[in-house]
């Protein structure tokens, strides 16, 4: 049976939409991931224009992240303060990425600077998580290997507007976490993703925060920047279609409860090296497309 | 309605027939056509459709029929692709002020066979002889008649909205004619213009205007509508229906 989705203005089969959310949800279940980054390009190739897929997939993210933050939160494993100055810059960040959304639509370049952002920020998680798995797989090989620090001090410990985050055993400038949101933010807008992988690496790594209360913490931040995606979008495009954000949710519910189950029977850095392969083959699916010459250099686009 | 609306239709046609044997040699330039449908609606479960396009001329051998059907109208961009540090980006772009979404032609015959260009311009029958306005562009004034024109052209035929169908019509006894007329999945709601015209020797002798509806209907008008007439509302609705569906999803498979 075919749907016809409203806002999008396409035709797809409903099989289709539901088995994309199932497929994208026992991944994002599998790995821990948001599963923005997969399905945002899919979407995009299945017809869907990428107006809609953005702002469709941060509505659909919404739930995703609802659904994920409520079991750390049951735990104690989201930071609220930190959350709350991580959303603060999300929040700003992506109302900015939603104006430079319009923007780029307006001179035709909104296509290009999605896909382009996919190859470069994709690409660079993907190799990084990559690198960092081979190793962590090698080193559990070899036994006794030392542990460094919890984190390294270096010049941004000495910004101003220093606050003390209890959770995180941190003291550090609020403006360090807050333009780490806000350049997220950004992406997140343009690229339709939660953002989740490049927050959860720069939470570790740059803010220094216990790897316990990272996932939580980000899952929390990333409701409200989507969330605050899906209204402005809807104002300023109007393309968030929510028959196709439920209909993809539907799926990603019952496909995130199996990715779950089979994720706990997997090592963590199999895992990550299995994703890290997965993030990487999108990054290059989009290089290449962008490499490769068009069939037609003529390209047509029905405004409204 | 429509099965009704096809009877009577079919009744005027078998009317106008007798009439048109009975005085085929009075020359009269008597036309007539219908559609078996001209209020399509866009539901949740639509996939493109196609509509049946019927009706009688007083003709004689060798007659053509042109049937030209053309959508809404609207800014339509163009754009070209260049490469730059090697990767493909758009470039320059011509915006057509008034190009139509949908613009069909079917024929008895062949499109170079039906009329000369004159006649063709005159009657504005073609996309090259259609009266598209563009935006203010730097580039050369052939340059966007020609060959932007055509890459229009070609660029909206791939998504099957522009389309010459030659040799698509039947024409029977040289009165009766049909064709199938397709409404692919991505049409635009609007009004659509039908234009059936009856050419003998390359020159026009009768024009019929006809006129379909393409609207979105049930639920999906109805979602259309709130996303754009209370768009804030709209998307805190969305937003507190993924909360709500999010959380609900938690409390479901928690103890699964």
């Amino acid at each position: 049976m075919y749907i016809y989705l409203p806002i999008a203005e396409v035709s797809l089969h409903i099989a289709v939409v539901i088995g994309l959310g199932g497929g994208v949800g026992f991944l994002s279940g599998l790995f821990g991931v948001g599963g923005g980054f997969l399905m945002t390009p899919l979407l995009i190739f299945l017809g869907v224009p990428s107006a809609v897929a953005v702002a469709t997939e941060a509505n659909q993210i919404v739930a995703s992240s609802v659904s994920g933050v409520l079991a750390h939160w049951r735990r104690g494993n989201v930071d609220f303060k930190m959350g709350g100055v991580l959303l603060a810059g999300g929040v700003f960040g992506s109302s900015v990425g939603v104006f430079l959304f319009a923007l780029l639509q307006k001179i035709g370049q909104i296509d290009l600077v999605i896909k382009l952002s996919y190859v470069v920020f994709l690409g660079i998680i993907g190799a990084l998580m990559l690198m960092e798995s081979v190793r962590a797989i090698l080193r559990a090989r070899q036994p006794g290997a030392k542990r460094g620090k919890l984190h390294q001090h270096n010049f941004l410990h000495g910004l101003p507007f220093k606050m003390r985050f209890r959770k995180s055993k941190l003291y550090i400038s609020a403006l360090l976490p807050f333009t780490l949101a806000a350049f997220v933010g950004i992406l997140s807008a343009i690229m339709g993703v939660g953002g989740g992988f490049i927050l959860v690496p720069a939470m570790i790594y740059i803010l220094g925060m216990p790897t316990a209360v990272v996932v939580g913490t980000s899952l929390f931040q990333i409701i409200f920047v989507t969330a605050n995606v899906t209204i402005l979008q809807s104002v300023q495009t109007q393309t968030v279609d929510f028959l196709l954000a439920g209909l993809l949710l539907l799926g990603a519910v019952i496909g995130a409860q199996f990715g779950s189950r089979v994720g706990a029977l997997l090592r963590g850095e199999q895992l990550r090296g299995l994703l890290a392969l997965m993030v990487l083959a999108v990054s290059l699916k989009l290089a290449f497309d962008l490499i490769i010459m068009p069939s037609d250099i003529f390209s047509v686009e029905i405004l409204k | 309605m429509s099965s009704s609306r096809l009877l009577s239709a079919f009744s005027a046609c078998l009317m106008l027939c007798g009439f048109a044997f009975s005085n085929a040699a009075a020359q009269d330039n008597t036309l007539i056509a219908d559609i078996s449908q001209d209020d399509v609606a866009i539901t949740t479960t639509f996939h493109g459709t196609s509509l049946l396009l019927f009706g009688a001329v007083s003709g004689e051998a060798g007659d053509e029929i042109a049937i030209i059907i053309s959508g809404p109208e609207g800014r339509i961009a163009t754009r070209r692709k260049e490469k730059i540090g090697g990767i493909w980006i758009n470039r320059d772009a011509v915006i057509w002020k008034n190009a139509p979404s949908y613009y069909q032609i079917f024929l008895t015959g062949s499109f170079d066979n039906l009329a000369d260009n004159q006649t063709k311009e005159r009657l504005e029958i073609g996309y090259k002889n259609l009266p598209l306005r563009y935006e203010t562009s730097s580039l050369p004034k052939d340059e966007i008649n020609e060959l932007w024109r055509d890459a229009l052209a070609r660029t909206m035929r791939q998504e099957n909205l522009w389309q010459t169908h030659e040799d698509a019509v039947t024409l029977m006894s040289d009165a009766l004619f049909r064709v199938n007329v397709p409404l692919p999945k991505n049409i635009r709601p609007g009004d659509y213009d039908v234009r059936v015209l009856h050419f003998r020797d390359g020159q026009l002798l009768a024009e019929n205007e006809n006129n379909i509806t393409v609207a979105k209907r049930g639920i999906g008008a109805l979602i259309y509508r709130f996303a754009h007439d209370y768009s804030i509302f709209y998307g805190i609705f969305a937003v507190l229906f993924a909360v709500a569906s999010g959380w609900l999803a938690a409390v479901a498979f928690r103890r699964v």
